[in-house]
C-alpha cells in the first residue's frame, strides 16, 4: 500500500527539478486559436444551438467575486514571488461563446429530445479550456483511487473438462510438499490417515448420521484406487503408483460397487463411527428425533434435472444409475500446505532468529488429527494451520491433492470439511484459492450432493449434504474477486429457494413441498430457522450491494431486514445512517439516527442503546468537521462503557485530526498494552503504526515492539500488513 | 515515507500526512450455523472482533474509524488538509525552531502555516504539530514546501526543506445550453457530470443570476405540499453519472422593457455547486459567468402578445402582435398580409403603421380565420420599411389548433 503521505519528491533538491511538470502555458490554452474561430462560424449553421456548451469551472467561489470581465492577460509569475491577489484564476475562465443561436431557432423547433440526439457531436466541438489537461488525467485519477475492495488478482480458469484440470492448470499456490505426500503413503507413520476421520457429529448434539450400511461405504482412498481417469496420467499425487482403470460409467452409487478392495487403513474410522452409534441407549428414538432436525436443516429444493436423477436413484435401488460424468462433483485439493506464519517470518527478519524461536503457535501436526484438533486451531486463530489440517483430513477421504476430477463419494463430514476449509480460506482473504477449490462443486446442485443419491449409506435421509452456510459462502465469494453481479445472482436464487420453503411450511407442507405431517412445534422451529436463513441471504445481498456502491438498493435491502430481525432495528438503522454519511448526505443520515433514538426510547434505557445513540451523534459531528465535539462524544461513550474498543479507537483518531498526535498515540498505545485481546486488532494497529510513522523517524523500532506483543497472542492468521513493517 | 532515507545529520525529523477523512472499517462476515462443524466458533470469533457491530455482526459496515491509507485524489474546490509534525529525534534540546509550510501552485505561492513565530525550544522526543487547511483553487501540480530552521546546542543554525508534490484534478464536467422562449424568458439547462471515481452527494446546485434576471429553479416536482426532487430520493451522483438541472430566467421588469434591444453577449449568471463525499468531505465550485448570445431579431422584431391556442373552424379570432424597432434608426412601416392555404387575414393589407423610433414598439391587433382543421401555422405577415425599401417577412410565428365548433359537434 502506498504511504499515507504525499509522495515525497525529495529534500534539498534544486527546485528546477521539481517544477518541470508544472509550467502550464496559460496563454496558449486560454485563447481561442484562429483555427477554432473559423470552424465555429461554419458550425453555426449546422449545429444551431443544440449543443451543450462546455463550461469552465473557474475556481472556488471565494476567488471569483467579480470575474464578469475575463482578464486575458496572464503574465507568467515568478513562482518565488509572494502571492498577490487571487485573480489568477480569472484568466482560466475565458471561454468562447458557442451557443450563438440563429434567428430561426427562436421558438418552436427545439425540443428536449434533440439534446440526446446531438450529444455525440459534442465531442467534436473544440472546447476552449485550460482544463483539457484535467480530462486527460481522468482515467489516471480513477486508477489511483482505492475502490474499497481488492481487485481480482487471478481469474480462475474455467475448465472445459474437470478431468484435465490437474494436468492443464498448475496449482496456483504450491506443489504438494514431499513431506505430506510421504505422510499419506507411509503406513508406518505415527498418525495414520485412519485416525483423522472421526466424525464431528460425535460431539454435536443435534446432527448425527444414522447409517447402518456405513461399513460398506468405500473408505478413504478407495475410489482413487478403483477409479482413475485415463487422462490423468501425470497427476502429481500418490495415485501415480496405483493401478489405473479407465472408467466411463460413473454411476457410482458407491456402496453398490461390489468386491471393492477396501484399503486396510481406511476401515478403522468407520468402525469408530459404528462404535459411537452403538453407544446410544435408544437408537430408535434418537433416530426419529434427529431425522426431524436433519430434515429441517438439510432441506433444499434441487433443480428440475437434479430432482429427476434423484427420483430415478430412489426408484432403481438395485441397479446402478448412470449419471453423466459432468453432473458429478469431483473435488480435490488444489494446493496443500499454506506453510504460513507471517508473524514468525517478520520476527526472523526484524527481531532475529532467537526471538523468532520463541514464537509458539499450533500447527496442523501439533493437534489431534481430528475435528477436535481442527476446532482447536480455529479458536486459537491459527487458520492457516486449520486449512492444512482440513487438507489432511480430506486427503484421508480420497479428495486430496490432485484428486479433482476423479470420482469420489461424499458424506456429511467431507462436505463439512470442505465448508470449513473454504470458509477459512475466505477469512484469510485467499479468495483465488477458495474459488479454485469451489470450482468442482459447480452450483452446488449436482445430484451426488443430495442424501437421496446414497440410499444405502443414508437410508431415508433427504435433502442437501451441502450445508446452508456453504451455499452462502459460495454466493458471497465472487464479490471479493470483483464479480459482485455473480454474487447477486447466486444470492437471488438462494432467496427464491428460501421463500419457497417458507411458503411450503406456511401452507402446511414439509420444507420440500411433500405432504408429511409435522407437529406444530416442529413447524414453528422450521419456519424460524428458514426465516433466519432468508435474513442471512438478505444481509449478504445488502453487503454486496454496498460494496457495489449501489446505495439505493443496499439501503432498501437493509431496511427490509428489519421486519425479520426486529431486535436488530437500532443497529440496522444506524448502519443505514452511516451509509448516508459515507455518501456525504448528512441530513438523511440524521433522520435515520433520530429514528434510532426513537427505537431506543421505546425499548427503555439499556446502556448499549444509549451507546449506539452517542456513537451516531459523534459520527455526525465528524461529518461536520467538528472533531472537537466528535471527540467529546466518543469520550461520553467511554463514560458509560469504558472498555468500548470502538469509542476508544475513534476518540484517538479524532485527537489526531485536532493536531494532538502525542496524546492520540499515548491513548492507543496504552489500550494495546492494557487490553491486547481487544486492541491487537487490524484496524487499531493500522492506526497506531500510521501514527508512529508520522511521529518520528524511529517508527520501525516501535512497530517491532508491536510485533512482539502480536507474536505472543495472535495465531498464524494474523494479517501482518497492518503493522506496515514491510513496504509493499 | 521511507524512514531509512531520512537524513540522519539533522536533529529534527519532518513528517507530513494528508488528512483526508477517516474511513469506516468494513469486515467480511463469514458465518456458519451451530449445526455445522465449527459450531459456534465462527459466531464467537465475530462477536469478539471489536470491529463488528454488536448484535448485528453480519452488517458489513462497522463503526471503527481508520486513518487514511493513501494520499488519494484531491479535486478542485476541496480542502487540502495536512498534518505536519516536526519531531526531535536527537538527545539534545533544540532551539529557535521555525516551521514554514508553503503551497506552490502554477501561479502563486501561499503560506499555510498557522503561526509564523519560532518555537523557543524543543526537548528530545517532543514534537511541534500543525494541521494546515487550504481550499484548493487551482488545477494541476501543487507542491507543498515545508521548511524547518533551528539552532543546535552548539549554536549552529541548520535548515532543511522537503517537497511534497500532488496533482489537483477536475471533479466535475459542466455543460450548459440556453433555450430562448418566445417571451423574454430564457431557460438554462445545465448538465453536471461527476468525473471523480467516488460517489458525490450534490448538496447544492443553484444558479446565481446576474443583475438583469430573476431565476426560478425547475428541479422539483410539486406534489401536494412538499416539492419532490426530480432526481428521486437519493441525491448522489455515481462516478461518470450526469444530471440535468433546469432553470428559468426572467428579465427583471426594468430590463424587460429594453429586452427587445438586448443584443450580443449577455451575462446570465453562474452556477454554484456544493458537494460532499466520504464522511462529509466537502467541495465547492462555481462556474465562470455563463454567457448567452441574445437571439438576433434583425431590424424589426415581431412577437406575439396574445393568441388563442384553440380556435373554431372558419370563425374569426384576434391576435395581438408587438412590433419592436431593434435597429438604430427610425422606420416607417407598411403592413401587408398574405393569405396561405389555411390562413385568411381579415382587414386591409398594405396599411401604414406610421413611424417607429429605435427601441420603441407598437401593438397591433389583427383578425384572421382558418379554413382547415388541425394544427395550423400562422404565416404571411410582411413589414416594409419605406425609408430603406426593405421588406421583412414573418412566417411561422405561431400555431393554433383549429377545431370544428362545439355546436356542430353537439348536433352530430
Amino acid at each position: 500500500t502506498p504511504p499515507p503521505a504525499p509522495a515525497e519528491v525529495g529534500s534539498d533538491q534544486p527546485p528546477e527539478a521539481l517544477f518541470q511538470e508544472e509550467n502550464i502555458d496559460l496563454d496558449g490554452e486560454a485563447f481561442v486559436t484562429p483555427d477554432d474561430e473559423s470552424t465555429s462560424e461554419n458550425m453555426l449553421d449546422k449545429l444551431n444551438d443544440q449543443m451543450m456548451e462546455s463550461v469552465m469551472i473557474s475556481d472556488s467561489p471565494n476567488n471569483s467575486e467579480d470575474d464578469g470581465v475575463p482578464d486575458q492577460d496572464a503574465p507568467p509569475k515568478n513562482i518565488e514571488g509572494e502571492s498577490t491577489t487571487g485573480n489568477k484564476m480569472q484568466t482560466e475562465s475565458v471561454q468562447r461563446p458557442e451557443d450563438v443561436p440563429s434567428p430561426s431557432s427562436v421558438g418552436t423547433q427545439e425540443s428536449p429530445q434533440d439534446i440526446s440526439k446531438d450529444t455525440p457531436k459534442e465531442e467534436t466541438i473544440p472546447v476552449c479550456t485550460i482544463f483539457s489537461q484535467g480530462n486527460q488525467q481522468k482515467p489516471q485519477g480513477q486508477a489511483l483511487v482505492p475502490d474499497g475492495f481488492e481487485p481480482a488478482l487471478v481469474k480462475s480458469p474455467s475448465f472445459s473438462s474437470s478431468v484435465e484440470t490437474s494436468n492443464k492448470v498448475p496449482p496456483l499456490v504450491c506443489q504438494p510438499s514431499p513431506s505430506l505426500s510421504k505422510f499419506f503413503t507411509d503406513n508406518g507413520h505415527v498418525n495414520p490417515a485412519s485416525d483423522f476421520f472421526d466424525s464431528f457429529t460425535t460431539s454435536s448434539s443435534c446432527i448425527s448420521v444414522s447409517n447402518p450400511n456405513a461399513e460398506s461405504l468405500p473408505g478413504a482412498g478407495a475410489p482413487e484406487r478403483h477409479l482413475s481417469s485415463s487422462g490423468a496420467s501425470s497427476t502429481p499425487s500418490a495415485t501415480g503408483q496405483e493401478p489405473r482403470t479407465p472408467t466411463f460409467f460413473l454411476g457410482l452409487s458407491a456402496p453398490e460397487s461390489p468386491g471393492q478392495p477396501t484399503p486396510a487403513e481406511a476401515t478403522p474410522p468407520f468402525a469408530q463411527l459404528q462404535a459411537v452409534f452403538s453407544g446410544s441407549d435408544d437408537p430408535f428414538a434418537t433416530a426419529l428425533n434427529t431425522s426431524e432436525v436433519d430434515r429441517r436443516y438439510d432441506a433444499w429444493l434441487p433443480s428440475e434435472d437434479t430432482r429427476k436423477v434423484l427420483i430415478s436413484v430412489a426408484t432403481q435401488q438395485h441397479s446402478p444409475v448412470f449419471v453423466d460424468r459432468d453432473s458429478l462433483t469431483m473435488p480435490g485439493l488444489k494446493f496443500d500446505n499454506l506453510q504460513g506464519d507471517a508473524v514468525k517470518d517478520l520476527m526472523l527478519r526484524f527481531l532475529g532468529e532467537q526471538a523468532a524461536m520463541k514464537r509458539q503457535v499450533l500447527t496442523a501436526s501439533s493437534v489431534e488429527q481430528s475435528f477436535v484438533g481442527l476446532k482447536q486451531l480455529i479458536s486459537t486463530k491459527n487458520w492457516r494451520a486449520a486449512v492444512d489440517l482440513t487438507g489432511r483430513l480430506l486427503t484421508a477421504h480420497g479428495q486430496g491433492y490432485g484428486k479433482s476430477g476423479q470420482p469420489t463419494s461424499h458424506s456429511t463430514d467431507s462436505l463439512q470439511l470442505w465448508f470449513v476449509r473454504l470458509a477459512l480460506l475466505t477469512k484469510l482473504s485467499l479468495f483465488q484459492n477458495a474459488e479454485l477449490e469451489f470450482e468442482p462443486f459447480g452450483n452446488l446442485d449436482q445430484p451426488d450432493l443430495y442424501y437421496e443419491y446414497y440410499p444405502s449409506a443414508y437410508p431415508g435421509r433427504r435433502g442437501s449434504m451441502v450445508p446452508f452456510s456453504m451455499r452462502v459462502l459460495h454466493a458471497d465469494l465472487p464479490q471479493y474477486l470483483g464479480k459482485p453481479q455473480e454474487s447477486l445472482d447466486r444470492l437471488h436464487s438462494m432467496k427464491t429457494v428460501c421463500r419457497r420453503i417458507l411458503d411450503n411450511l406456511e401452507q402446511g407442507m414439509a420444507e420440500d413441498g411433500s405432504m408429511i405431517t409435522i407437529t406444530q412445534e416442529n413447524r414453528q422451529a422450521s419456519i424460524q430457522l428458514w426465516r433466519s436463513r432468508l435474513c442471512r441471504v438478505m444481509y449478504s445481498m445488502a453487503n454486496c450491494l454496498l460494496m457495489m456502491k449501489d446505495y439505493v438498493l443496499a439501503v432498501e435491502t437493509y431496511q427490509s431486514i428489519i421486519q425479520y430481525e426486529p431486535e436488530q432495528k437500532a443497529q440496522l438503522l444506524s448502519g443505514i445512517g452511516r451509509i448516508f454519511l459515507q455518501i456525504g448526505d448528512i441530513k438523511t443520515a440524521e433522520k435515520y439516527f433520530q429514528e434510532v433514538e426513537k427505537v431506543c426510547q421505546a425499548k427503555g434505557n439499556g446502556s448499549t442503546l444509549s451507546t449506539c445513540i452517542l456513537m451516531n451523534r459523534a459520527f455526525v459531528y465528524l461529518s461536520q468537521n467538528n472533531y472537537a465535539e466528535a471527540h467529546a462524544t466518543f469520550s461520553d461513550v467511554l463514560k458509560l462503557d469504558p472498555k468500548n474498543p470502538v469509542a476508544n479507537n475513534n476518540a484517538a483518531v479524532c485527537l489526531l485530526y485536532l493536531g494532538r498526535l502525542k496524546e492520540s498515540l499515548g491513548q492507543l498505545e496504552c489500550l494495546v498494552q492494557q487490553d491486547p485481546t481487544f486492541y491487537l486488532h487490524e484496524s487499531v494497529l493500522f492506526n497506531l503504526t500510521t501514527m508512529y510513522e508520522l511521529e518520528s523517524s524511529r517508527s520501525t523500532q516501535k512497530k517491532q515492539a508491536l510485533l512482539e506483543s502480536v507474536a505472543c497472542r495472535e495465531g498464524d492468521s494474523f494479517n501482518t500488513q497492518c503493522l506496515k513493517l514491510v513496504s509493499s | 515515507m521511507d524512514v531509512n532515507q531520512a537524513k540522519q545529520e539533522h536533529l529534527l525529523a519532518l513528517k507530513v500526512m494528508r488528512l483526508t477523512k477517516p474511513t469506516l472499517f468494513t469486515n467480511m462476515p463469514v458465518t456458519c450455523e451451530d449445526g455445522d462443524l465449527p459450531g459456534d466458533l465462527f459466531s464467537r470469533l465475530m462477536k469478539e472482533d471489536p470491529s463488528t457491530v454488536k448484535g448485528a455482526e453480519t452488517l458489513m459496515l462497522g463503526e471503527m474509524l481508520t486513518l487514511p491509507q493513501n494520499f488519494g485524489n484531491i479535486f478542485l474546490g476541496e480542502t487540502f488538509s495536512s498534518y505536519i509534525s516536526v519531531h526531535n529525534d536527537s538527545s539534545q534540546v533544540v532551539k529557535d525552531i521555525l516551521v514554514k509550510a508553503d503551497l506552490q501552485t502554477s501561479s502563486q505561492r501561499l503560506n499555510l502555516s498557522a503561526s509564523n513565530s519560532a518555537v523557543a525550544e524543543l526537548k528530545p522526543e517532543c514534537c511541534i504539530d500543525d494541521v494546515i487547511h487550504h481550499e484548493v483553487k487551482e488545477i494541476g501540480t501543487h507542491i507543498l514546501v515545508c521548511a524547518v530552521s533551528y539552532t543546535t546546542q552548539t549554536g549552529e543554525k541548520l535548515y532543511f526543506r522537503k517537497f511534497f508534490k500532488f496533482q489537483v484534478l477536475k471533479p466535475l464536467d459542466v455543460k450548459t445550453k440556453f433555450y430562448n422562449a418566445e417571451t423574454d424568458e430564457v431557460f438554462l439547462e445545465a448538465q453536471i457530470q461527476n468525473i471523480t471515481s467516488s460517489p458525490m452527494f450534490m448538496e447544492k446546485v443553484s444558479l446565481e443570476p446576474s443583475l438583469m434576471y430573476n431565476v426560478s429553479e425547475l428541479n422539483t416536482v410539486t406534489s401536494g405540499e412538499r416539492g419532490e426532487s426530480t432526481f428521486g430520493k437519493m441525491s448522489y451522483l455515481q462516478p461518470m453519472d450526469t444530471r440535468q438541472y433546469l432553470y428559468c430566467l426572467k428579465p427583471k421588469p426594468e430590463f424587460a422593457e429594453k429586452a427587445g434591444v438586448i443584443k450580443g453577449v449577455t451575462v446570465i449568471g453562474k452556477l454554484d455547486i456544493v458537494w460532499k463525499t466520504n464522511l462529509g468531505e466537502r467541495g465547492r465550485l462555481q462556474t465562470s459567468q455563463l454567457q448567452r448570445m441574445a437571439p438576433g431579431y434583425g431590424d424589426v422584431r415581431l412577437s406575439l402578445e396574445s393568441i388563442p391556442d384553440t380556435v373554431n373552424l372558419e370563425e374569426p379570432f384576434d391576435i395581438t402582435c408587438k412590433i419592436t424597432n431593434c435597429s438604430e434608426r427610425t422606420m416607417d412601416l407598411v403592413l401587408e398580409m398574405c393569405n396561405t392555404s389555411s390562413i385568411h387575414w381579415c382587414g386591409v393589407s398594405g396599411r401604414q403603421l406610421g413611424k417607429l423610433s429605435p427601441s420603441s414598439s407598437l401593438f397591433l391587433p389583427l383578425k384572421l380565420l382558418c379554413s382547415v382543421q388541425g394544427l395550423q401555422s400562422i404565416s404571411g405577415l410582411r413589414l416594409t420599411d419605406t425609408f430603406l425599401k426593405r421588406t421583412y417577412e414573418y412566417d411561422d410565428i405561431a400555431q393554433v389548433c383549429v377545431v370544428v365548433t362545439v355546436v356542430k359537434l353537439s348536433i352530430l
